[in-house]
Order: C-alpha cells, then structure tokens, then sequence
C-alpha cells in the first residue's frame, strides 16, 4: 500500500525480496479491454461472406468441421484477429512509450514518421529486391531504425520532447511519402495493387508468418517494458529529476525509443502502416485515468481492440468490398489528431 | 525522519544520516557546448550538517554550479568530492541515495496525484523486481507528513497552489532521503508568506536530521536569516563565503550586484539586511 494512493496495489512475494506495484484500475481497465478485443476477435472469426457461428467456429478449432470452414476460420479468419490483435497492441504500446517519454501526444511513430520509415524500407525490399515475408520485416526494421535515428540525431539538439521533435517527424514523413510514390511509380501494376493496399495497413491475406512476427517481438518487448516501466515514470519527470534519481547522466531515453521504433516497424511488418492507433489508444487511456497518465497496458489493450474492431467494421460494412482496416482508423483517428492539435494551438503546448 | 512509535519494523526505517556528509567542489570548471564556460574554477567546501544558500547576479552560474555538484554536467576540469570520494567514479545507485537535487522548475506528468509523484522519489531504492517495500511506504508517509502535505494526497499536482506544489516536490525530495539536498530557487513564483513557509521547512528537515542542505536563493535578507553558510557567486566564480554576517557587507553587495546599499541588522534575528540605497 502506497501512503494517501488508495489505487496502488503492491503484489509481494516472500520476505519481500520481489515487490511490483500494480495500480487497481489500470489493471481492470486492462483486463477489460483485452477481454473485449478477445471477444471482438472471436466474432470476427464467425462473421463474414461465410457466417459460421461460435459453435462452428469452436468445433473448427476444436480439430471438426469441413474443410472449407478449416480453410476460411483457420487459414484465412484466424491469422487475421490474431495479426490484428497483435499489432494493435504493438502500435499501441510503441505510440505511448513515446509519448509519455516526450511528454507530448503528438510524438507517436505514426505522426513523427516512423510507420513511415518502416513502410518505405519494407516496400523498397517488396518492390526492388523482391523479397517476401521475413525480408519485408527485415527491411521494415531498417528503415524504422534509420528514420527514428534521423529524426532524433535532427531533433536532438534541445533534447527529445517539444514541438521540434514533432515538427521535424512531420517532414521526414513527408519526404517518405513522396519516396514511397516515387518507389511505386516504377513498380509494375500488381505489384502496386498489393503493396497500396498494405500501404493503408490491412490485414487481408495474413498467414502464420505474420501472426509469428508480431507474437514474436510482442513476447521480447513486453518482458523488456516490464524492465523498463520504472524507467519510463522516471523519465516523464525531466532530464534533471531522472538524472538525479537514477544517478546516472546522458539520456535513459535510448532503450526506451528502441523498444518503441522496434514494436512500429515489426507491427508495420506484420500489418503495414495502420494509422493513428499508435496515437489515439493511449490518449483514450489517459482520459479514462486522468491522473494515472497513458500507461502501457490499458493503452496495448485498447490498441488491440481499435484495430481487430476497425478491422471487422472495414470487412462487414461495405460487403462485399473489403476496406483496408487503415482507412477505418484514419476515419476514426483524424478528429482526434485534428483536437490535439487545435488543443495544442490553443493551450500554446502539446501536453 | 521522525521514528515511528511502533518498533516492529526497525530493520525498514529510512536511513537518517547520522554523520553529516560533506560535499565539496575543487577546481571546478562547468560548462555547456553552446555557451562556453560558465562556472570557472571553482573551489568551496559546504559545511556537512548545515544550510548553506548561493547567492549571485541573474547567469552567474548559480544553477550550473548546483547542476555541476549534482553531477548533471559534467565538469571541464577539476572534480566534485561527496566525503572525499571523486563524485564520478560513485556508482549510480549509491549516488542517488546520497545526493538530491530538486531542478528550478521541476516538470511532472499530466494529471499525476501528489502521492505518486512523491512516491516517485523513492526511486534510487527500489528496483525493478522489488518496487515498493515498507521501507519505501514509511519514507514516503514520513516525507508528506513533515512537509504537511498528507491531505492533498490524492489531490492532482495541477489543481494545487503554487506553495502547496512547492511543498509537494520537497517532498519528493525527501522521499529520496539524501544526505546532501540540493534546491534551485524553491521559492521562485511564492509570495513572502510562502517563501518563510519553504524556508522554515527546509531548516526544520536541517536541524531535525542534520542533511546538508543547499539552495540557490535570490533574496539576500531571507538567505541571510535562513542560511548558517552564504556563498556569494560573480561570473562563474566565487566571490564572498562565510557566514551571513561576514559577507553580507555593503561593499560585497555593491561589487557583486551593482547595487549601492546600506545593510543594517534585523531587530528580530540580529542577520543581515540589504537596504538598496535611493536612486534620487
């Protein structure tokens, strides 16, 4: 129990020698959202041009049913939730690690252009070395790691929060934009059918490999976050408090940004450029707990659940034209860029 | 730290320096890229045990100097010492538990409640596996307590006064129990009542636990009654140290601040007091 903080809860194991701190409603709200994102992908699972219904769906992965309802929920339905879930979760984590270490909403990897940096390196090894599956992640990864680097060695100089990190993400973006195009102007046509669609972020036609990349950097960064947390909270406090405290000079902001570009550009990867989950999932967290900030847990939670939710609406509303689930989320996600930054303009801040 | 009445859990009170410890500065030269040098050569003891305020012009480099004991800029030449020992070959863990600073303008997350953000001082004594003992919760009640900020616990930083802010953050930095604390301008933006509030806490948590303490002050009147040790800066440099008495003197205050003055002796506490002269 931590004094006059009636939500902290201290989970302690023996002669307290391991100690964590939970807080009660985040750990809810967490569990909450995760059990809804579980359920939404459930639904998307007996939903489609096929409807199969629950008990279809679990006498499926239960090993029955026929082999077009094994082809449509295992094959086809089930790598897709999955994918989705995962990399909403990554997004979402990715967007609130940044935020809270730049203390400001607007640093997001989908505002300050790393989404943009892992599409264009995943697309240049798409389209000019056509390479698949693991080389796109590898070349997501690459030029998620440049254009982070870029941008921080550019924006550096007065340190990683504020307007200017910001400003300078915004044009790199711009400049990627325009690589991208001019990459797809010499690409032949069905090769740019494909790579536009994911250009969006979809999550059509996700296989096994897709669902192992974002499992896979979920299962090393979550560890690596559970590390770090206590870094993060330290961070928000200012170079000076964090220096003090942890003792140590020159930015703690280093591991934290890495596990953040990583988490983008392998769920760019897995599901292309998704836009705007990575910034609006821990601002809506931040409104549900006002005084608890964005935190990672609620906020991967309701990452996963933006985008399996988005995801399905972009598959069922249109039947049967399939949206890319990006262009969900651009609809839902632009008025909320649209407030912070009309708050920002008028607050004269973006906090 | 006042004891807690109940003994049951002596192993797990926050440690009370029993000896003063002693942090000084020799040859030190601080600097930043951009702005050249701003601290030249610097060489002062501050008494263990004591108040000791800075005192000096606007960008005589008071805060660099208090950011340079800290050890957040590194120095350009010459070292800082924490009882004798070179402060930057200290490991990080056992700095941090010695050495406090709480920065001129402290920045906190959005919406955080006064008990987190104290809680948040503890820090240095926690890890990741282990991240609230007992130890931490008596440090942290301990701190809100002596710096009477028990009630607005649950309260957001945002929604509070600018003194009760102010409190809120000294609590932080005692929640970090240091031997040495370090203060830029606590009480900047406080009205008077508020500042003799500040202060008055400050030398309490002083002669209650014998912390050094440090803090960079603009008002010589209120720096001369709080402090037993002043250090007047000029341009990077040192220019006066002693006690209040010795260096609060009419011609230190002219050389250093361009002020001509009279300094006559509080009626109430016998320090001194800086009375600017009339301009016409």
């Amino acid at each position: 129990m931590i004094p006059g903080d009636r939500d902290a809860l201290v989970l302690r194991g023996p002669r307290a020698r391991v100690a964590f701190r939970l807080g009660r409603r985040s750990t809810a709200l967490a569990a909450a959202v995760w059990l809804l994102a579980g359920g939404v992908a459930v639904l998307s699972l007996t939903l489609g041009r096929f409807d199969i219904g629950v008990t279809g769906v679990l006498r499926v992965l239960g090993g029955g049913g026929s082999l077009i309802e094994y082809d449509v929920v295992v094959r086809n339905r089930l790598p897709r939730a999955l994918t989705g879930l995962g990399a909403g979760a990554a997004f979402a984590l990715s967007g609130a690690i940044l935020q809270r270490i730049a203390a400001n909403p607007l640093v997001s990897p989908d505002v300050i252009g790393v989404n943009a940096g892992a599409a264009f390196g995943a697309l240049t090894v798409l389209t000019v070395y056509g390479g698949t599956g693991l080389h796109t992640a590898a070349g997501a990864l690459a030029g998620a790691a440049a254009t982070a680097g870029a941008i921080f060695a550019l924006s550096a100089r007065r340190g990683l929060s504020g307007y200017r990190l910001v400003l300078v993400g915004v044009g790199v973006a711009a400049m990627l934009t325009s690589a991208v195009s001019f990459l797809l102007t010499r690409t032949d046509y069905h090769r740019v059918l494909a790579a536009s669609a994911w250009l969006t972020g979809s999550l059509a036609n996700r296989s096994g490999l897709h669902v192992a990349i974002v499992t896979a950097t979920l299962a090393v960064a979550v560890p690596v976050l559970v590390v770090l947390a206590r870094r993060i909270r330290l961070l928000e406090l200012g170079d000076d408090l964090a220096g003090m405290l942890s003792g140590r000079t020159g930015s703690g902001r280093l591991a934290p940004a890495a596990v953040a570009v990583v988490l983008a550009a392998m769920a760019t990867a897995a599901a292309g450029p998704i836009g705007f989950v990575a910034l609006v999932a821990p601002q809506i967290v931040r409104r549900l707990l006002p005084d608890r900030g964005a935190l990672l847990a609620p906020a991967a939670a309701l990452g996963a659940l933006l985008v399996v939710a988005a995801d399905l609406a972009a598959r069922l509303l249109f039947t049967p034209v399939e949206l890319p689930v990006g262009v969900m989320t651009g609809v839902l996600g632009a008025p909320v860029l649209l407030y912070l930054l009309a708050r920002a303009n008028r607050i004269g801040h973006t906090g | 730290m006042t004891r807690s009445p109940t003994p049951s859990t002596p192993a797990t009170m926050p440690t009370t320096p029993t000896q003063a410890t002693a942090l000084a500065a020799a040859g030190l030269s601080l600097g930043y890229r951009s702005a050249g040098t701003v601290v030249d050569r610097v060489s002062l003891t501050l008494p263990p045990g004591k108040v000791t305020a800075v005192v000096g012009p606007n960008g005589c480099g008071k805060s660099t100097l208090l950011r340079g004991l800290a050890r957040l800029v590194a120095p350009r030449e010459g070292t800082v010492l924490l009882d004798g020992a070179d402060v930057s070959r200290l490991p990080a863990r056992s700095l941090a538990t010695r050495l406090g600073l709480l920065p001129q303008q402290p920045v906190a997350p959005d919406g955080i409640t006064a008990a987190d953000l104290v809680a948040r001082g503890r820090h240095p004594h926690q890890r990741w596996f282990r991240q609230f003992t007992d130890a931490d919760a008596e440090a942290v009640s301990a701190a809100m307590s002596v710096t009477g900020v028990t009630e607005l616990a649950e309260r957001p930083l945002d929604e509070l006064s600018g003194g009760q802010r102010q409190r809120v953050w000294i609590a932080l930095a005692l929640a970090q129990d240091p031997d040495v604390m370090l203060l830029d301008e606590p009480t900047t933006y406080l009205d008077l009542a508020h500042q003799v509030d500040v202060l008055e806490l400050l030398t309490d948590v002083n002669r209650r636990d014998g912390r050094t303490i440090v803090l960079v002050l603009h008002d010589l009147d209120l720096a001369g009654r709080y402090a037993d040790h002043l250090v007047v800066m000029e341009d990077g440099g040192v220019a006066a140290q002693g006690s209040p008495q010795e260096v609060v003197t009419a011609e230190t205050v002219e050389a250093v601040f361009s002020l001509p003055c009279v300094v006559i002796s509080d009626p109430l506490t016998g320090t001194p007091i800086v009375l600017p002269r009339p301009r016409r």
